[in-house]
C-alpha cells in the first residue's frame, strides 16, 4: 500500500499522528486508545451515522487566510468549534482536527442517545442470547442514566421469534434499526437479502429471498448485530456467554483455514464433558479478517455425532467386531509385519500434519514409500514453487492487482475465498472468472458496478466472466494469449497476480495440466516469488496443502490404484464412498485398514476399522490453501474410545519396534519440522504468536466490531515457496490431456461441488438439513429434449461402477453435452472425476413440484 | 456465706422456664428473613416462575447451581416466558446460603426457605435437582409441561408480576 | 392474473423499463401497476416486480413497506385516509378519525365487512390549508369549512349507493370551496 500522508490531530488535549482521511473513530482507537461508543458503525462497512452515538465536540484550528499561520489565544491555538456534536463516524481526520470525547456536552449526548435507544428495548437481557456479551448493555453501563422515565407498559410490542430463513432468528423488539446485518450482505457479502420494511418505531429487517435469509455467510449478522436482535438457531439458549470457555481452532471444511474460536462448555446432553456450543470467528486479517461462513459455523455437530466410530473394530469372518486398542494394535503390528513392505497409505486432506507425519515414519519403518493423496485436485506440487508469496494478503489486493478464478465455483468450495475475491473488487482489482458454466462469482465479475463497502455510492468495477468448453480448463489457460491476448495481457501485466484453480471437470492430469498452465502465466508476467503473487489452489479439505508438504501426492495414489498393495492404509478418507469406480481395485488389496471418523463405506470391506478424533477433541496443525501453517486446540471431550490419528500410529510403531510413541502432537511436529526442512523449524510456540489486528475489534468494546474474538490462539506461520526463497522458478510443458469424450448416446458427467451436501460430515447438523438441495442433474435443454426429459423428471444417471437417482434441472446454464452431478448429494456415490454417462427417465416430476 | 450466695442463683433459675428446646421433637421459630434450602415456585396456573437464565448460578459466589435451559413451544410449555431450565440443580454441600440467587433471580422463581435440616450420607445425594425444588403444583393450576394455545405467550420474559 | 405477459399492462411496464438507464429505477411505478392488478402489493406482485426490475424481492418488499401509497393489506373499494398530522390534528383530526372508524365498525386500517371501505390514520398530505384532510382513493376530499362527521356520513351514504353519486358529491363539495377561495 502506497505510503499516506500523516496529519495531527488533537484528542482530548493531546496531540496524535494520524494517517489522513482515516475514520475518526478508528483513528481515535488506535492511535489514542480512546473508545468512542458506536452502535451502527463499523470498521468493515462505510459510516451511515444511523445511531448518533459516536458524537464528540469537533473543532479545527484556526489559521490566518493570508499567511496559513495558525491564530494563537492566550498561548493556544484558537480552535473554531462546532456548534453542535458531530458523529466521530462520518468524520475523516484532517490536519488541525480538534476533538473532545470527555465534556458534560458529549456526555449529555451519549445518556440521551442510549436513553433514546431504550425507550422501547424490551428487558430481555435474562435470557437474551446476546446477554452478557451485548454492545447495548455494555454502553448503557458506560454511558446511561440508569433510570428510565419511560413508562414500561408503553414500550411497543412486537414479535419476538421470527425465523430469518432456518439459521438465524429475528427478534424485532430488540432491533435498534443500526442497519448493520443490511449493510453486511449489502456490501460485503454481495447478496442483497435483508432490507428495511416500514418506517419509524415499525421498522423492520426482513427477508423475503427463497430460501429465506438466502446467503452463505448469514452468522456473520448475529456477530455484528449491536443488540440481540439476531441470534443463531443453532446457539438459541445454548449457554450464557459468561460460561462459555472458548479454544482457538481452525475450520476443517476447507483450504481457507478460516480461524475460529470454539466456544465450549461442559455438558449434561454430553455426559458432562466439554461440548462445542457454538462456533465463532477469530480475527486473522491475512485470512478470515472476522468473518466466517455458515459451513464454518453451522457444521460442528458431526464432532459429537453417535453415529461416528467409537471404538476399534475388527473383523472376525463377515462381520466387523469392536475390540480394545490393546488387542487391535498387536493385531496390526503382526499384519504390517506379515506384509513385508508391501504397504501403502491414502491419505485425504482431514488428517492434520502430525498424523501424515506418523504415518510417513511408519511406512518408512516398513520399507514402503507409497504415500497417496486422495484428492480430487492435482498438480499442488507447483504450490511449493509458485504459490502465493510469503507475506501473501487478499484483503491488500486492490486498484492495478488482478485475480483469476478458473476451474472453480468459489462460493460453494471455499466461501471464505469468494468473500475476500468479491472485495478485492470491490477495491478496484481486476478479477476474472473461467469456468464452463455459469457461477455466482462470475455474475460478480461481470458486473460494471455495484455498492461496496467503505463507499456509499455505487462504485465501477473491472472484470471479465468467460466460458470455456466443458473439461477444457487447461486449454483454455493454456492458449489465452492467442485466444484472448487482451484478458491474457491484462493479467500479465497486472501490478499482483493470483490465480486461484480448481479442478471442476478435471481429472489428475487434466488438473495437473491447468497447475501447469496457470505457474507459466504466473512466471511470464514474473508474479511469483513476492506476496500477493502466486497461485492457489481450491483443495478440499483443511489440509490439502499439508498431504503436498509431506509427501502425498495424487502421482502415489495412482500408483496405489494400478498396482494395489496388500495391505492399504486409508486415513481419513472414503475412497469406496468417493468413487463409484474404486471396487475394482480395492478388490485386490488383501488387508484394508481405515482410520475413519465415520463408518462408512471404506470400513464396511475394512479388516481393521480404527476411530479417529476430529479437530476438535485434538491439537494439531493445518496447513492452507496458502500455505498457512496454524495450529488447533483441543476443545470438546472425546468420543468413545477415539484417539488421535498420529497417536494410534505412535502407537503401533512403538509395537514394531519404531521407537518409543510420542506423547504429544507438539513432540511430533518438533520432529516433523526438524526433519522437513520446508517447514524452517517452526515448533508450535512460533505458532501461537499474535500481533495487534487493523481494526482492533474483539476487545472489551464489543460494540465496535462485534463479537468475533481477539486472536489468542496465534496467527499462524506461513511457509515460503521455493520462489520466495530465491530459486527463480522455470516454465514446465503443460501436458494437455486428451479430454474425455462422452460415449455415442451419452453425456458427459461432471461432478460438481456444493456447500451444503450429504457427507457424512453433514448429515449430523440437523439445522442445515433444509439448505441441503435435492439430489439433482443438472441438463441442457437440448440434451433433456433429445432424451425426453422435462424439467423436474426423476432419471437415472448410469455411469461406470453404479448408478444414481436424480431430479433432472434443465436449463441453457448448463453446456449441452454435459450432466452436471453434485457430489454427495445423491444417495449412492457418484463419480469422483468427469466420466461419461447415460441419462434415463424413470418417471415425471411429481405435480407439486 | 458464699456458697448460699451460689445456691440461691442456682435456686432462682430453677424455678425459670428452660431455655432448651427438645429438638427435633420441638422446633424454634424461625425469622421470616431466615435463609434455608431453596424452592423453585409456580405460578397460580402451574407454570414454572424459572426461565432458565442461569444469572442465579452466575451470582452464585459458591458456584454451587447448575442450569441448562431449553426453549418452551405451545406444545409443551414449561414456563411464560421463551425458555425454560431443563436442568436445573444445586450442590447442597456447596451452598452457603447467602441468597445471592434469590437477588439476582429476574422473575422471583427461586427464594430461600426454612427447610435447614440437611444431611447426606452420600455426596451425591446433597445435588437437588429440579424435581426436588420445585413447588408442587397449586390447586387450580396445571403441571408441567401445558399444551397452551398457540401465541398466548409471546414475551420473552412474561411481565412482572404475574402473567396472563 | 399476473402482471408480467398482461396485455393490459403491456406497454405501460415497458414504457417504464425504457424511461431509466436502470432497470430497478422503474421498481416504484410497477408497484403502482402491481398494485392496480391485485388490488394491494402481495406477495405475487412482488416476486413479478423483481424479476422484472432484476433486484431481490426483499428490496422490492422494502420499497413497498416504506411508502404509505402502497398498501400491504388488501383494501376495502374505497380506501379512506384521514391526516392526523399537528395542522389537522389542531382541527380535530383526531375525532374525526375516532368517529369514522367508529361510524364504519372497524379498528385502525381495517376493512368494513362488505369490503367495501378501509379507513386509516396517515401522516401528513399536503392539505393542511383544508385540515383536517381526508383522502379517498388517493384523492383529496374537502369541503367548505372543514370536513365534520356529518360530511363523513354523507360521503359513505353515496359511496354505499354507487360510485357515480361519491364522485359527484365530491365534486361538489369541491365546486364549492374553489368558489368561496376564488370570492375571498
Amino acid at each position: 500500500m502506497a505510503e499516506t500522508k500523516l496529519v495531527t490531530i488533537t484528542i482530548d488535549g493531546k496531540a496524535y499522528q494520524v494517517p489522513a482521511g482515516s475514520n475518526l473513530v478508528d483513528a481515535a482507537k488506535w492511535h489514542a486508545d480512546n473508545d468512542i461508543p458506536v452502535f451502527c458503525y463499523h470498521p468493515k462497512m462505510a459510516p451511515v451515522g444511523m445511531c448518533r452515538m459516536c458524537v464528540v465536540e469537533l473543532g479545527m484550528v484556526e489559521k490566518d487566510r493570508a499567511t496559513g499561520e495558525v491564530i494563537m489565544e492566550n498561548g493556544q491555538p484558537k480552535v473554531r468549534w462546532m456548534p453542535k456534536l458531530q458523529t466521530a463516524c462520518t468524520q475523516v481526520a484532517t490536519d488541525g482536527m480538534v476533538v473532545r470525547t470527555d465534556t458534560d456536552k458529549v456526555k449529555a449526548g451519549r445518556e440521551s442517545v442510549i436513553e433514546f435507544l431504550l425507550t422501547s428495548h424490551p428487558l430481555d437481557c435474562p435470557i437474551c442470547d446476546k446477554g452478557g456479551e451485548c454492545p447495548l448493555q455494555n454502553l448503557t453501563m458506560a454511558h446511561g442514566n440508569g433510570v428510565s422515565r419511560m413508562n414500561f407498559a408503553d414500550k411497543l410490542k412486537l414479535d419476538k421469534h421470527v425465523p430469518l430463513g432456518d439459521l438465524i432468528y429475528l427478534d424485532e423488539e430488540r432491533c435498534i434499526q443500526c442497519a448493520r446485518c443490511i449493510r453486511f450482505q449489502d456490501e460485503i457479502v454481495g447478496d442483497d437479502v435483508l432490507a428495511f420494511h416500514e418506517r419509524g418505531r415499525r421498522l423492520q429487517i426482513i427477508t423475503k429471498s427463497d430460501p429465506g435469509f438466502d446467503t452463505y455467510f448469514s452468522g456473520n449478522t448475529t456477530d455484528i448485530c449491536p443488540v440481540g436482535a439476531l441470534t443463531t438457531a443453532d446457539f438459541r439458549f445454548g449457554a450464557r456467554p459468561w460460561e462459555l470457555t472458548d479454544v482457538p481452532s481452525i475450520c476443517p471444511h476447507d483450504a481457507a483455514g478460516t480461524n475460529i474460536s470454539l466456544s465450549t462448555r461442559l455438558d449434561r446432553d454430553f455426559g458432562g464433558r466439554a461440548m462445542i456450543k457454538r462456533v465463532m470467528p477469530r480475527q486473522n486479517e491475512a485470512v478470515n479478517e472476522i468473518w466466517i461462513s455458515d459451513r464454518t459455523r453451522f457444521v460442528h455437530h458431526f464432532t459429537r455425532s453417535d453415529d461416528r466410530l467409537q471404538s476399534p473394530m475388527v473383523r472376525r469372518g463377515e462381520r466387523l467386531s469392536p475390540t480394545v486398542w490393546n488387542e487391535a494394535i498387536p493385531a496390526l503390528a503382526e499384519v504390517l509385519k506379515a506384509a513385508n513392505g508391501d504397504v501403502a497409505v491414502l491419505a485425504g486432506g482431514g488428517a492434520s500434519n502430525e498424523d501424515l507425519w506418523e504415518l510417513r515414519q511408519l511406512l518408512k519403518g516398513l520399507g514402503s514409500e507409497r504415500l497417496g493423496a486422495w484428492t480430487t485436485h492435482s498438480g499442488a506440487e507447483l504450490l511449493l514453487e509458485v504459490g502465493v508469496g510469503k507475506g501473501s494478503n487478499l484483503g491488500t489486493l486492490g486498484k492495478g492487482d488482478a485475480i483469476l478464478v478458473v476451474a472453480s465455483d468459489l462460493e460453494e468450495e471455499v466461501p471464505m475465498w469468494y468473500l475476500r475475491v468479491k472485495q478485492a473488487q470491490d477495491r478496484g482489482a481486476f478479477l476474472a472468472v473461467a469456468n464452463h458454466r455459469p457461477t455466482r462469482l462470475a455474475e460478480i465479475a461481470s458486473q460494471t458496478e455495484r455498492k461496496v463497502a467503505s463507499q456509499t455510492e455505487r462504485k465501477p468495477l473491472v472484470g471479465k466472466s468467460v466460458l470455456y468448453e466443458a473439461g477444457k480448463a487447461a486449454h483454455w489457460l493454456n492458449d489465452l494469449a492467442n485466444s484472448d491476448p487482451e484478458l491474457y495481457n491484462t493479467l500479465k501485466d497486472a501490478q499482483n497476480l493470483v490465480i486461484i484453480a480448481g479442478a471442476e471437470g478435471l481429472d489428475w492430469d487434466g488438473g495437473r495440466a491447468l497447475m501447469q498452465a496457470a505457474a507459466n502465466l504466473l512466471i511470464a508476467g514474473g508474479h511469483v516469488g513476492k506476496p500477493n503473487n502466486g497461485l492457489m489452489a481450491t483443495l478440499p479439505e483443511a489440509n490439502g496443502m499439508g498431504l503436498q508438504y509431506l509427501g502425498y501426492t495424487t502421482q502415489n495414489a495412482l500408483d496405489i490404484i494400478k498396482n494395489p498393495p496388500s495391505v492399504l492404509i486409508t486415513a481419513q478418507c472414503d475412497p469406496l464412498g468417493d468413487d463409484p469406480t474404486a471396487g475394482s481395485w480395492m478388490s485386490k488389496v488383501n488387508t484394508l485398514i481405515t482410520l475413519t471418523l465415520f463408518p462408512d463405506d471404506t470400513t464396511q470391506r475394512a479388516a481393521f476399522a480404527l476411530p479417529v478424533q476430529s479437530f476438535a477433541e485434538r491439537d494439531g496443525t493445518f496447513i492452507n490453501g496458502e500455505r498457512r501453517v496454524q495450529r488447533f486446540y483441543t476443545a470438546q471431550g472425546p468420543m468413545g474410545d477415539a484417539l488421535p490419528l498420529w497417536e494410534i500410529i505412535a502407537r503401533l510403531r512403538e509395537r514394531l519396534g519404531q521407537g518409543r510413541a510420542k506423547v504429544s502432537a507438539a513432540a511430533v511436529m518438533l520432529e516433523l519440522s526438524n526433519h522437513l526442512p520446508s517447514f524452517n523449524g517452526i515448533r508450535y510456540k512460533d505458532l501461537a504468536q499474535v500481533e495487534r489486528q487493523y481494526p482492533d475489534v474483539g476487545g472489551k468494546d464489543l460494540y465496535y466490531g462485534g463479537t468475533a474474538y481477539q486472536n489468542k490462539g496465534g496467527l499462524g506461520v506461513q511457509l515460503p515457496t521455493t520462489a520466495d526463497n530465491g530459486s527463480a522458478p522455470t516454465t514446465g510443458t503443460v501436458n494437455l490431456p486428451e479430454v474425455k469424450q462422452a460415449k455415442k448416446g451419452e453425456l458427459l458427467l461432471i461432478p460438481t461441488v456444493r456447500l451444503y451436501n450429504r457427507s457424512h460430515i453433514m448429515r449430523p447438523s440437523a439445522l442445515i438439513a433444509n439448505r441441503v438441495a435435492k439430489p439433482f442433474a443438472a441438463l441442457n435443454n437440448a440434451d433433456a429434449k433429445k432424451l425426453g426429459i422435462k424439467h423436474g423428471d426423476r432419471v437415472e444417471v448410469r455411469f461406470n461402477g453404479g448408478q444414481a437417482t436424480v431430479t433432472a434441472q434443465v436449463s441453457d446454464s448448463t453446456p449441452q453435452g454435459v450432466v452436471f452431478v453434485p457430489r454427495y448429494l445423491a444417495d449412492t456415490p457418484t463419480p469422483m472425476v468427469i466420466t461419461s454417462a447415460s441419462v434415463v427417465k424413470v418417471s415425471d416430476a411429481v405435480a407439486v413440484q | 456465706m458464699n456458697i448460699i450466695k451460689g445456691f440461691r442463683t442456682t435456686f432462682k433459675h430453677l424455678l425459670e422456664e428452660p431455655v432448651t428446646l427438645q429438638y427435633p421433637e420441638q422446633m424454634r421459630p424461625f425469622e421470616a428473613r431466615y435463609k434455608g434450602r431453596h424452592h423453585l415456585r409456580r405460578y397460580e396456573n402451574g407454570l414454572e416462575k424459572c426461565i432458565g437464565c442461569a444469572l442465579c448460578a452466575a451470582a452464585c459466589p459458591a458456584d454451587a447451581i447448575w442450569v441448562e435451559a431449553a426453549e418452551n413451544t405451545d406444545e409443551e410449555r414449561y414456563s411464560p416466558g421463551e425458555r425454560y431450565a431443563k436442568t436445573y440443580e444445586i450442590n447442597m454441600l456447596r451452598c452457603i446460603f447467602c441468597g445471592y440467587c434469590e437477588d439476582a433471580c429476574p422473575t422471583q422463581a427461586i427464594e430461600l426457605g426454612h427447610e435447614h435440616q440437611l444431611s447426606f450420607t452420600d455426596r451425591r445425594d446433597a445435588i437437588y435437582t429440579k424435581e426436588m425444588l420445585i413447588d408442587p403444583v397449586p390447586s387450580g393450576g396445571k403441571p408441567t409441561p401445558q399444551k397452551v394455545e398457540a401465541g398466548a405467550f409471546d414475551r420473552a420474559i412474561p411481565d412482572m408480576p404475574d402473567p396472563k | 392474473m399476473a402482471i408480467i405477459g398482461n396485455k393490459k399492462y403491456q406497454e405501460r411496464i415497458n414504457e417504464h423499463l425504457a424511461k431509466y438507464p436502470d432497470k430497478r429505477s422503474a421498481v416504484m411505478p410497477l408497484l403502482y401497476i402491481a398494485q392496480e392488478e391485485y388490488g394491494w402489493v402481495n406477495d405475487e406482485g412482488i416476486a413479478e416486480v423483481a424479476q422484472l426490475c432484476d433486484m431481490d424481492a426483499t428490496q422490492v418488499k422494502s420499497i413497498a413497506g416504506f411508502y404509505t401509497m402502497y398498501s400491504e393489506k388488501p383494501k376495502g373499494k374505497y380506501w379512506l385516509q384521514v391526516c392526523t398530522d399537528l395542522a389537522c390534528a389542531l382541527r380535530g383530526a383526531d375525532e374525526l378519525h375516532h368517529e369514522l372508524l367508529h361510524e364504519l365498525g372497524i379498528e385502525e386500517g381495517g376493512t368494513t365487512e362488505d369490503g367495501m371501505f378501509t379507513a386509516e390514520h396517515v401522516m401528513c398530505l399536503a392539505g393542511c390549508d383544508r385540515a383536517p384532510m381526508l383522502q379517498c382513493n388517493f384523492h383529496f376530499v374537502e369541503a367548505v369549512g372543514g370536513l365534520t362527521m356529518a360530511h363523513l356520513r354523507e360521503l359513505i351514504a353515496a359511496a354505499r349507493q354507487d360510485d357515480k353519486t361519491l364522485q359527484k358529491l365530491i365534486a361538489k363539495w369541491r365546486d364549492e370551496v374553489n368558489k368561496q377561495v376564488q370570492q375571498s
